[in-house]
């Protein structure tokens, strides 16, 4: 889940809206839109998601 | 999904097999556990399919209710009946077309004065609620009494108390759907002034309407564009009539309107309330809410914005960040040890000087980009993101966007635009791209030209912030300055673009402690991609400014540059800056900033560069954003523009700064 920077909305990064690829980044930009206000949020960073699988499996 | 073609009719006698069952539509905020209660409602027949003409998705399911057949949706997420959301917009679609029999809205009872808003307005709006407490169990385990009958009967409408997810409270919800009956529901009242208003409103509408004419008014008077455009079909001819005296009361009351209507929301939900829930005794006023409150008020807000960005900004980026680490990885990794390390072995195995140079010569890639990238650059946005992040997770942006708004109503913007403005002191290209979620197109150009103009990015703050703070009065000149032209060159262009300020508002979240975990993830993140993508940019404008050199192309552009340098008042040397600065604007800025290590400009100088430079051209991938977003011909202009006002106000900064002999 990713909790919004601006409206502190919490959606799942597929409910957020991808990135535009247009912004001139080398390999686009990789934020994550939030569905409510469109803030520029960060994605989880792939090794805490990795962490968390990690968790649920253990449990 | 051919299941539910069947229209349900009250009209004529019922032909065929067709079932005349109840329509329940499930409405609420996202996470209350409104498909745990729609599972538990419908059994196998589930079919999700779009909603027509969106990329929404509604499930559809059907149930059998106390013997009765019924049609159950689940409507996607919404927070007001006032759509911001495409989702939202769904959801009151349903409401509108299709009409339910049962319209039960879910939400959490931990947050029941947050979410009972929503139940205001569906009640006012003469939809067939019944209200769902949701998470019973979780707020009792918080120690929260609530009492379910008081609120029944406070409302005028079922209410029933369930944990959904533990089955609790089913049973009640099954027998509340069928035996409901259309019956008295409460009347909220508000302020007299704004009672006048929907009354002014709601007199005028004739036609017929799924919802109160009330809520209609207020919708209206909300410049909801899907209910004024509902409102002229069913009004026909007096459509235009009706169109005209809601513009009237708008504009009478244009500048509080969102504002005013929400506290009296809040302010009835406030007396629903009363009696109705009891919180355990320890719990007072935290520190966080009294924080929220001072954060958007003026008086205590402004003071607060200040402290914010004095020990945020200048004490942490500028002094630590700017100064303390950029001395260390810069002045003593870099130049006292790296630089002449790596340049021995350099010109050890390459024996032609050209080719030394390009590695490690005066614009080499190794001595000039790997030391502006890791020395001065990193050590910079590594302090700024950190600070961004922990402002980030306290929740002060949208405090911030509320103080703001008020002022930034003077220069055509509204609070909304924050977000790109405060985007753009971290990186103004990833802004400018930003500006397209503002609402109308003059904000967008509006904020695109303030961007361009008077916001820096964090590399180009962080290096100016050190270099003026080692000269007094100076950062103070710099920052004056930069504030001036931007309210400036904000209210000329909201005189000469046409159009009205859309209005603002929003809901704030609570304010909290920032994570550390959150903050480092988030900083550690952000500086990752930063990197990957200017180390490449700084190397290749390292061997492009290389070429320049041994082609003497460089020395031509400074030539060329010097006689508007002289006129701003500068030395001739600091034309290289700004040729850096085209490239990337923290390019530029850790160019005056060797200028200044050299001992090349005095303190009046300095700022005269400063400003000049935050203000001049944007870098070239902020200019190549602008002409994506906004088009050839207005990048074009706006670039124009930028560099005249630039250049234009160093030259007026120099002439006060010579007479006036303040620095
Ligand atoms: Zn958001």
């Amino acid at each position: 889940m990713i909790r919004c920077g601006y409206c502190g909305y919490e959606f799942s990064e597929e409910e957020g809206i991808r990135g535009c690829g247009k912004c001139g980044k080398p390999g686009g930009c990789r934020m994550v839109r939030c569905p409510r206000c469109f803030y520029e949020n960060l994605p989880e960073p792939g090794t805490v998601k990795k962490m968390k699988k990690l968790l649920e499996k253990l449990k | 999904m051919a299941i539910f073609k069947k229209k349900p009719s009250c009209h004529g006698p019922v032909t065929g097999p067709a079932i005349k069952g109840k329509k329940v539509a499930l409405v609420g905020n996202p996470n209350v556990g409104k498909s745990v209660l729609f599972n538990a409602l419908t059994g196998a027949y589930v079919a999700v399919s779009n909603y027509p003409g969106t990329s929404v998705e509604v499930s559809r399911g059907s149930s059998t209710i106390d013997g009765q057949p019924c049609e159950i949706i689940d409507t996607p997420g919404m927070y007001s009946i006032l759509p911001i959301t495409e989702e939202e917009r769904v959801a009151r679609e349903i409401l509108l077309n299709e009409r339910p029999d049962v319209v039960l809205h879910v939400l959490d009872a931990r947050n029941l004065e947050r979410m009972l808003t929503m139940t205001i307005q569906l009640v006012e709006a003469g939809l067939p609620v019944i209200l769902v407490v949701n998470i019973m169990d979780e707020a009792e385990r918080m120690g929260l009494e609530i009492d379910i009958p008081l609120l029944r009967e406070k409302l005028g409408i079922p209410v029933i108390g369930a944990a959904t997810a533990k089955k609790r409270g089913l049973a009640e919800i099954r027998q509340a759907i069928a035996g409901y009956e259309e019956g008295r529901q409460a009347v909220f009242g508000y302020s007299r002034r704004l009672e006048g208003d929907i009354v002014t409103i709601a007199e005028l509408l004739q036609g017929e309407y799924t919802l109160s004419r009330k809520s209609l008014a207020l919708l209206l008077l909300q410049r909801d564009e899907e209910i004024a455009r509902l409102v002229a079909v069913q009004e026909g001819e007096r459509g235009a009539f009706v169109a005209e005296r809601v513009k009237e009361k708008i504009f009478e009351r244009r500048e509080s309107f969102h504002l005013d209507l929400s506290l009296e929301r809040k302010e009835i939900v406030k007396g629903l309330l009363a009696g109705v829930i009891r919180t355990p005794a320890q719990r007072r006023v935290t520190f966080g809410e009294r924080l929220s409150r001072w954060a958007v008020n003026p008086l205590t807000g402004a003071p607060l914005l200040i402290v914010v960005l004095y020990y945020g900004l200048y004490e942490f980026v500028g002094v630590f960040g700017a100064g303390t680490l950029v001395d260390l990885l810069e002045g003593k990794l870099f130049e006292g040890w790296f630089n002449p390390w790596i340049s021995g072995v350099v010109k050890s195995i390459i024996p032609w000087e050209i080719i030394q140079e390009l590695f490690v010569g005066e614009y080499g890639v190794i001595t000039l980009g790997l030391r502006y990238a890791v020395g001065i650059i990193l050590p910079i946005v590594a302090t700024f993101f950190l600070f961004f992040s922990v402002l980030e997770d306290s929740g002060y942006f949208p405090r911030l966007a509320l103080l703001v708004d008020r002022l930034f109503k003077k220069v055509g913007l509204t609070g909304r635009a924050v977000i790109p403005m405060v985007l753009g002191f971290g990186c103004d290209t990833m802004a400018t791209m930003v500006t397209r979620t503002l609402e109308t197109v003059r904000e967008r150009v509006i904020a695109t030209v303030l961007l361009a103009l008077a916001i820096p990015c964090s590399a180009q703050l962080g290096v100016i912030l050190a270099l003026l703070s080692k000269t007094p009065g100076a950062l103070l000149v710099w920052s004056l300055c930069l504030l001036a032209i931007f309210l400036l060159i904000g209210l000329l262009a909201a005189k000469i673009m046409p159009g009205e300020t859309p209005m603002f508002y929003m809901e704030l979240p609570p304010m909290r402690l920032p994570q550390l975990s959150n903050v480092l993830t988030k900083t550690y993140t952000r500086m990752q991609w930063y990197f990957m993508e200017i180390l490449p940019l700084f190397i290749l404008a390292s061997v492009l400014l290389w070429l320049g050199k041994v082609t003497h192309f460089f020395e031509r552009l400074v030539d060329w540059m010097a006689p508007v340098m002289a006129a701003v008042g500068l030395p001739r040397e600091a034309a290289v800056a700004f040729i850096f600065g085209f490239f990337r604007r923290d390019y530029g800025a850790a160019g005056l900033y060797d200028l200044q290590k050299k001992g090349l400009m005095d303190p009046r100088q300095l700022v005269v560069a400063a400003v000049t430079l935050t203000l001049f051209v944007p870098c070239v991938a902020q200019f190549l954003m602008m002409k994506k977003e906004r088009g050839t011909k207005a990048a074009l202009g706006i670039g124009l523009f930028v560099s005249l006002v630039a250049f234009a106000s160093g030259w007026l900064l120099n002439r006060f700064l010579l007479t006036t002999g303040v620095l």
